[in-house]
């Protein structure tokens, strides 16, 4: 999750000419990637659209350190290949396509900011549905910050250790509860805030 | 921990749309149980506790990605009905990561929201029986993920058919491929028969690894409840009956 804010960042601070496209362009783009993923059958072509991706990527200069977040979806495609008796063509063809939706979604979010991706999305989405997805994405990085002095004072609490796994499953669930308890402190003095701000169920975005 | 996050790509189109219809209508239904006011006034909270999930979905707590899902303590704080849209709303945003595929945010949310809804019932079922806020939290999660697991079984067992086709496909010539209706993929149900598909051993393999996360779920969110009732006890809705 700490990846999320170079996601972000790149978003922002990214000058590659990906970057500069519309986000209604990318996002038109990656409904594209999609159907591919859907239609496509042959492992070439897959992989074509993989490594088109994949140079995308590399050339937009997105951050190195986001590329492991597109491998994270393998770990459960893993579980798929147990259905396929290890049949080397299936196996290829899932993870070129979980490869693909992943490489995809994580170029789109790391050149475009979130704000523009939901105001599009706010065209053709209820807009209480759209609001929630910003509140959530706004949250995520409150937590963060919070979640990151939690994990310092977890440390000073021993932190995580395998050989006291009672007393870690304390600590983390502490830190969990306080998490909770902060979030829903902080989501009341986010809705105090936006009805000072004459928030009316819909967010406004820069250009609407 | 009870489910995996079905990737693009796998699971056959019917099967995937019905899943985004199915969501959508109960999306739709839940929100209009709510007045307009109060949902827009509870969508902060909605909002960070669809955070909090998300942030327990990217902590790895034991490696080979078992992460706790934090539903059930979402469905006790939030309803059921809120819990289905913060779980919706998480399913977009973890999608939106590479963390579960976009084509199936609505099988995803179906099967991930029973934890929230399921676990925000048997919780209250079990707390007027047995009293005991840790044992009756412990027991609503386990099942509530039990149940969870098993609905994910099913929607992945209910592709069987497409999965052998994929299987078997290298022997076809073509790079296209576009099925929407159900029946196409049923001539193939003679080659499954002769099974390539082994649905067996994905369940024996995916069982044991669920119940471990299930305990663990359970013992984890037992005690996120105990933390929170020390300092917050009116938010769990107890009525203040002490145990």
């Amino acid at each position: 999750m700490i990846q999320l804010s170079y996601l972000d960042y790149s978003a922002v601070e990214g000058k590659s000419f990906l970057h500069r496209f519309s986000p209604k362009a990318k996002l038109a783009g990656m409904g594209l990637v999609l159907l591919g993923i859907i239609t496509l059958r042959s492992l070439p072509a897959l992989f074509s659209l993989y490594v088109i991706l994949l140079i995308l990527f590399f050339v937009s200069r997105v951050p190195i350190k986001i590329f492991p977040l597109t491998l994270y979806p393998l770990i459960f495609a893993i579980l798929f290949i147990f259905i396929s008796r290890f049949q080397i063509h299936f196996v290829l063809f899932i993870f070129l396509k979980v490869l693909c939706g992943s490489t995809g979604v994580v170029l789109l979010l790391a050149t475009t900011p979130y704000p523009a991706i939901f105001s599009v999305l706010g065209r053709f989405l209820p807009s209480l549905f759209v609001v929630a997805l910003f509140l959530t994405y706004r949250s995520i990085f409150i937590l963060l910050n919070v979640f990151e002095e939690t994990q310092h004072a977890l440390y000073f609490r021993g932190g995580i250790q395998w050989r006291h796994p009672w007393r870690s499953l304390i600590n983390i669930s502490n830190a969990f509860g306080h998490l909770i308890l902060k979030g829903i402190d902080a989501s009341e003095k986010m809705y105090e805030s936006m009805v000072l701000r004459g928030f009316k169920d819909k967010i406004h975005y820069k250009g609407d | 921990m009870s489910h995996i996050h079905l990737p693009d790509g796998v699971l056959p189109i019917w099967l995937w749309v019905a899943g985004f219809i199915g969501a959508i209508l109960v999306g739709v239904i839940l929100s209009r149980l709510h007045k307009k006011e109060d949902l827009s006034r509870r969508l902060p909270l909605l909002g960070m506790m669809a955070a909090v999930m998300v942030l327990g979905a990217s902590v790895e707590i034991v490696p080979i990605a078992y992460h706790v899902n934090l539903t059930v303590i979402s469905g006790i704080l939030l309803g059921p009905s809120l819990v289905f849209l913060a779980t919706f709303v998480v399913n977009v945003i973890l999608a939106l990561f590479g963390h579960g595929g976009i084509t199936v945010i609505g099988l995803n949310t179906l099967t991930l929201s029973i934890e929230g809804v399921l676990g925000y019932f048997l919780f209250h079922l079990f707390w007027r029986g047995l009293r005991k806020l840790g044992i009756a939290i412990f027991l609503a999660t386990f099942f509530a993920l039990f149940a969870s697991t098993l609905s994910m079984i099913g929607v992945v067992s209910l592709g069987t058919s497409h999965y052998e086709e994929l299987i078997h496909q290298d022997k076809d010539r073509g790079v296209f491929e576009f099925k929407l209706m159900k029946e196409k993929e049923d001539h193939l149900k003679e080659e499954t028969a002769k099974g390539e598909v082994n649905l067996k051993r994905f369940i024996s393999i995916l069982l044991p690894l669920g119940f471990f996360g299930w305990l663990l779920e359970g013992v984890i969110t037992s005690l996120i409840a105990r933390y929170i009732r020390r300092l917050r006890p009116d938010l769990l809705g107890l009525g203040g009956e002490p145990s």
